[in-house]
């Protein structure tokens, strides 16, 4: 064996012992030492090295392919955790613009439908509303007309059939809608 | 210093898994640490395992090396591969029965294999404690200082420089 990384042994054991205790020490060491140089052990088998060799290589892929395993494990919850990420925020954005739309005022329940209220030719869109609508116009007229002493008889008949008019308008589903 | 600039270029091809730069510690230590083993524990078999294991470790280690010595840091490993052998041997022997208990403890020579050649020394080496066996082939084989073994052993520098005088010293007187 090579004794060049050696220290200074004297030197060491003069830091423990006197020197000449040191002296001798040292000489027991070097002696000691002589045997074993001068009784090699046996070198390992060239297949033995040429085995570990090849086991050596065989894990060097191994552990990259581990890597590589783990790494994809990494990006497939990293994936994960984005998509649901993207997919809470979409939904987030959603409801956040939903609330935005929404009128500030009151919401009122509606007796006449949307498509009747929104609808720009009554007179097609409701037919009924048309109809009630000329008896009211036709009542109005009669009225008027009584109001300015043009009518010309049987007043009481006429009060009266005016009258019934306006009990059945009021019986009627006119007014629901 | 040269050589040292190779091993450290050697070793950071390891750390990039170069398959080729392993190739070159296992040339460079397995004689060494084949040495080792053997003395230790006088088998071939075992020492050959016991080798395997080493370079086994290196390989899952060597990312664990942070620069020093890089001969404590590999015998460190074989110290402790070693150790865990000790360990599970005796867990083995546990296993045994009584009988076959004393029959191992009755026998103090070392089991010889048929294509083993046990030398003067391995018988003698025998007869020394585990400890200072270590200690002495620890010293021999690794070539490290006194100072990097008593840190390996984490032991002060004096008690490992009288337990290996003291084992030498007794190993002459053996050889003798």
């Amino acid at each position: 064996m090579n004794d060049g990384n050696r220290e200074n042994l004297k030197e060491l054991f003069e830091k423990f012992l006197d020197a000449e205790q040191a002296e001798s020490c040292v000489e027991d060491v070097q002696k000691a030492e002589q045997i074993l140089r001068e009784h090699p052990a046996p070198e390992p088998d060239d297949m033995l090295i040429a085995n570990i060799k090849a086991e050596i290589a065989m894990r060097l892929p191994a552990g990259r392919t581990r890597r590589t395993g783990v790494f994809k494990q990494i990006a497939y919850k990293v994936v994960s955790v984005a998509a649901a990420v993207i997919f809470l925020t979409a939904i987030g954005l959603r409801l956040f613009d939903k609330r935005g739309v929404e009128p500030n005022g009151e919401q009122y329940a509606s007796i006449i439908s949307t498509a009747i209220w929104e609808s720009d030719d009554i007179a097609a869109a409701d037919a009924n509303l048309v109809i009630f609508t000329a008896e009211i116009e036709q009542i109005e007229d009669e009225v008027l007309i009584l109001q300015l002493g043009d009518y010309d008889g049987n007043g009481d008949s006429s009060i009266t059939e005016l009258e019934m008019e306006l009990i059945e308008i009021n019986n009627s589903d006119f007014w629901k809608g | 210093m040269a050589k040292n600039d190779d091993l450290a270029q050697i070793i950071i091809g390891c750390k990039n898994r170069d398959s080729k730069c392993f190739s070159q510690i296992v040339d460079m230590y397995a004689s060494r640490c084949y040495g080792y083993f053997y003395r230790l524990t006088g088998n071939n078999d075992l020492s050959d395992e016991l080798l395997s294991e080493l370079f086994v470790k290196l390989v899952e280690k060597i990312g664990s090396y942070k620069g020093g010595s890089f001969e404590g840091w590999l015998f460190k490993i074989a110290s402790n591969i070693f150790h865990d052998y000790l360990r599970g041997k005796q867990r083995r022997k546990k296993m045994l029965d009584v009988q076959k208990k004393q029959i191992e403890s009755q026998s103090t020579e070392p089991k010889q294999s048929d294509n083993e050649q046990i030398d003067k020394l391995q018988i003698r080496l025998r007869k020394l404690d585990t400890d200072t066996r270590e200690l002495i082939m620890l010293r021999f084989y690794s070539q490290l200082s006194f100072k990097e073994i008593a840190v390996i052993r984490s032991e002060p520098i004096g008690t490992t420089l009288a337990k290996l005088h003291r084992g030498l010293k007794k190993l002459r007187e053996l050889m003798k």
